[in-house]
């Protein structure tokens, strides 16, 4: 299973330079494919794809949305066990594990390269003990 | 494919430079699981008759588990299979950290690597590429400084680097394999396979996706099990520990084990926290295992008690997917500021094991042995052989360089780990394991030399535990003391799952453990059944210490998988995964009788003092029991060639990939 490209595809490229696992080809101006072999349905070409191209597997268009509006994961340390899924689910390495504190010897979750964030969101569904949940910052939120 | 397993295995052949990736039949995850199971299927199948361990015929695994990714908990381990050069059978290695899930993110359950490569090599394996890389730059460096140069070279998100040191370049025959900076798949001198194949490192970086089965399923029941993890109560100060010890030394009765108390320990300190304990209760092996408790009381063990360690913890260390974390990375004075926290089979085998109480030596020798790529439990062996040899006047100062080898000078244990790492002098000598040195020295050292098949035992005693005895002995890979013991039994707690399995009472007589009976030999047979099930799914030995109810691993397996198999049905898997494993070292001419412990072990002759005074294991009665609950030939441990029919018919429906990996359009990867 993979999301695919239509048509209405520009060819600009922007789908190419963000996706994580190098699955989109294509030459400039025309239109272009993801390898469904290697595609992992993370949806960061469909957010970013200005013509509306990438169709996710239920033949629906990804909307494009600014990226400081993508939904960023937020951890809830009381829940988190420190396990490192989340850490190893993340297919850009955005996410690190923090300092720990002077009663808790135990290292959780931050995300530590925010820029990195594609709000793929495989960090939530990998948390077996649902201590992440993904949300928009509230700074990007409108007034 | 939803099946919580990959479906293929990745097969490199340095010789020839080829790489493949085949795809596995379901029949054969089903019969065989993923990990250590799906290794023994392989290597029984492509290994020839009598290969050479350091030769190109020899196939290295590096194996994931069934339950890896999937959302269940303590289900990081990876593992190498390999014939072993140490001891000529089957040989594997279990490690944690952060490997096992970068196998499956490059699409596939396993690595194999055959031939040999005339220069030094590294694999690098991503979604695209699958390339053999030239490692000559990093030939002679040790683990941490190879981890860090490959992760800088390669500068991709979440890649991990799995290699050998110096001691695997060299052909030590005690070397491992390290990931992590320092946590090592150390035993069976699976390093040296690496080292002979040319092949410092192997490099991951895939982002493939592992999708169970039901994965709802598999979070229900992460959830029941996170909640025992978290249970943890205030507990006693660490050198509270060696009474605890003592007492369960001098009461007349067992209190059964639950595993919900070793859990706490662990959270605590971590495997350090037996430190006290173990030698207490007689199961710690003292002075190359002719010392007794007495030898290493309370006020020679305290210098190692469990809060020396925990107090320069800077932070816990928690392979993947653990929710409870016993490693640490600790701080120190010494040569090295920051090193991976000693275990518990470290601390005693450069310290009990060589009567050497100087803690500062043993965090500075712990982060050498993970540098070099060794074992420590064999080193520590080795390090307390020349000292008893040295005692005995076979070795002398002369081949010392003037070292006294007295025990527990620290000095002396610095001494030889050092020249082990380096290959020099003396250290030659040892550097391939007590069995070798001692051929090699002569004169009676052999009585001297503890080892199973040739390799040293783990750190818990077999006068004080007649599991470890039997299991040190009969286990295809000799001398491992994760594969099963008695108190590993009661801790699993598998007669609360399944059905016509021995139950153990909350409290039995201490007596009973040292009577003969065909009772060992039962429970000895669950055991491996179920390490193999443990080690086809990556699971943690001490994850199942909680207890089969606890940690359900029968049902992630089916949630993951999408089977529907009771609990006999995969302790029947295990039982299967064993013969092939036996057949493995028939077909490798090996006597399975002449893999039995060495005396000095069993307690024969009996010793006069301490925990074990006066115990002694008949443990060729319970060899042959144990055979025979596996339907092989008791009388030599050999199963008929019928039982592995079902392994090479598996092996005929192979279907190699002919499609290539595709290359990157533009060679450059963004984030």
């Amino acid at each position: 299973m993979a999301f695919t490209i239509i048509d209405n595809c520009i060819g600009c490229g922007a789908c190419t330079r963000i996706c994580p696992s190098g699955c989109i080809t294509g030459e400039k101006k025309e239109l272009h494919a993801i390898d469904p072999a290697l595609c992992m349905e993370c949806g960061a070409c469909g957010r970013v794809c200005p013509s509306g191209s990438v169709e996710n597997l239920f033949g629906q268009i990804i909307q494009r949305v600014k990226r400081p509006q993508w939904e960023k994961p937020r951890f809830d340390h009381k829940t988190c066990m420190a396990c490192t899924i989340c850490v190893e689910a993340c297919p850009t390495g955005a996410i690190a594990l923090g300092d720990p504190s002077s009663k808790d010897p135990h290292a959780y979750p931050v995300l530590g390269l925010e820029k990195r964030c594609i709000g793929c969101g495989f960090c939530a569904k990998e948390c077996p003990v649902a201590a992440i949940s993904m949300a928009v910052p509230a700074e990007a939120l409108p007034a | 494919m939803k099946k919580g397993y990959m479906g293929k295995v990745l097969v490199v052949d340095l010789s020839t430079r080829e790489i493949r990736e085949e795809i596995i039949p379901d029949t054969v995850y089903k019969s065989y699981l993923s990990g250590m199971g799906l290794g023994a299927w392989m290597l029984y199948n492509r290994i020839p008759a009598n290969a050479d361990p350091l030769g190109p015929d020899n196939m290295l695994g590096f194996m994931s588990g069934l339950l890896t990714g999937t959302g269940s908990l303590f289900t990081g381990r990876w593992m190498v299979v390999g014939k072993s050069p140490l001891t000529g059978t089957w040989g594997e290695a279990n490690c944690g950290g952060h490997f096992s899930p970068a196998i499956k993110r490059c699409g596939v359950d396993g690595i194999f690597v055959t031939g040999k490569s005339d220069t030094p090599v590294y694999l690098y394996c991503d979604d695209h590429v699958k390339e053999i890389r030239d490692a000559a730059p990093l030939w002679g460096k040790d683990t941490v400084d190879t981890e860090n140069t490959l992760l800088e070279t390669v500068n991709r998100p979440n890649a991990k680097v799995a290699c050998i040191g110096p001691a695997g370049e060299n052909l030590s025959l005690i070397s491992g394999i390290s990931t992590d900076k320092g946590r090592m798949a150390a035993r069976s001198g699976l390093g040296a396979v690496m080292g002979a194949k040319g092949l410092k490192a192997v490099v991951l970086a895939g982002t493939k996706r592992i999708v169970p089965h039901n994965r709802d399923e598999i979070k229900r029941l992460s959830q029941i099990c996170n909640r025992w993890v978290q249970f943890q109560p205030p507990f006693i100060a660490g050198p509270l520990t060696a009474p605890v010890g003592a007492l369960m030394r001098i009461l007349p009765t067992v209190l059964t084990q639950d595993g919900l108390l070793y859990k706490i320990l662990l959270r605590k300190w971590g495997t350090v926290s037996m430190n006290q304990m173990s030698p207490e209760m007689g199961d710690a092996p003292i002075k190359n295992w002719k010392g007794t408790s007495k030898d290493w009381g309370f006020s020679k063990s305290y210098s190692s008690n469990p809060d020396v360690f925990t107090k320069c913890e800077r932070v816990k260390y928690h392979c993947y997917s653990c929710p409870l974390g016993c490693g640490g990375i600790c701080l120190t004075n010494g040569k090295y500021q920051e090193t991976h926290k000693p275990e518990y089979e470290t601390v005693l085998s450069l310290g009990g094991l060589c009567m050497n109480q100087d803690v500062d030596s043993i965090f500075y020798l712990n982060e050498l042995l993970n540098r070099m790529g060794m074992d420590s439990i064999s080193a520590g062996h080795a390090a307390a052989f020349a000292m008893e040899c040295f005692e005995k006047g076979i070795i002398t100062t002369a081949d010392t360089d003037g070292v006294e080898l007295t025990w527990g000078n620290p000095k002396a244990v610095e001494y030889l780990i050092e020249k082990m790492a380096k290959r020099e002098g003396i250290g030659d000598l040892l550097a391939d394991g007590v069995k070798v040195a001692a051929a090699k020295i002569g004169n009676g050292s052999d009585e001297y030399a503890i080892h199973a098949g040739g390799q040293e035992p783990g750190m818990h005693d077999s006068r004080n535990d007649p599991g470890f005895a039997l299991h040190y002995s009969v286990e295809p890979a000799p001398g491992r003391h994760t594969n099963g013991a008695g108190l590993y039994y009661e801790m699993y707690q598998l007669w609360k799952v399944a059905k016509g399995i021995p139950k153990i009472p909350p409290m039995y007589l201490k007596s009973s453990k040292y009577k003969t009976s065909k009772r060992h030999a039962e429970i000895g047979a669950v055991n491996s059944k179920f390490m193999n099930v443990i080690n086809g799914a990556g699971v943690c030995m001490f994850g199942s210490f909680l207890g089969a109810k606890r940690i359900r691993i029968f049902d992630w397996l089916n949630a993951a998988a999408g089977w529907n198999l009771t609990p006999e049905e995969y302790l029947e898997t295990g039982a299967r995964i064993q013969t092939l494993k036996q057949a493995f070292n028939i077909k490798q001419g090996i006597e399975p009788k002449a893999n039995k412990i060495k005396n000095r072990a069993l307690g024969i002759p009996a010793q006069p003092q301490g925990a074990n005074k006066g115990r002694t294991v008949d443990v060729d009665a319970m060899m042959a029991d144990y055979w025979e609950k596996f339907g092989w030939d008791p009388s030599n441990g050999k199963p008929s060639p019928e039982m592995t029919d079902h392994a090479s018919q598996a092996a005929q429906n192979i279907e190699p990939l002919t499609e290539k990996p595709r290359e990157k359009a533009d060679g450059v990867y963004h984030n």
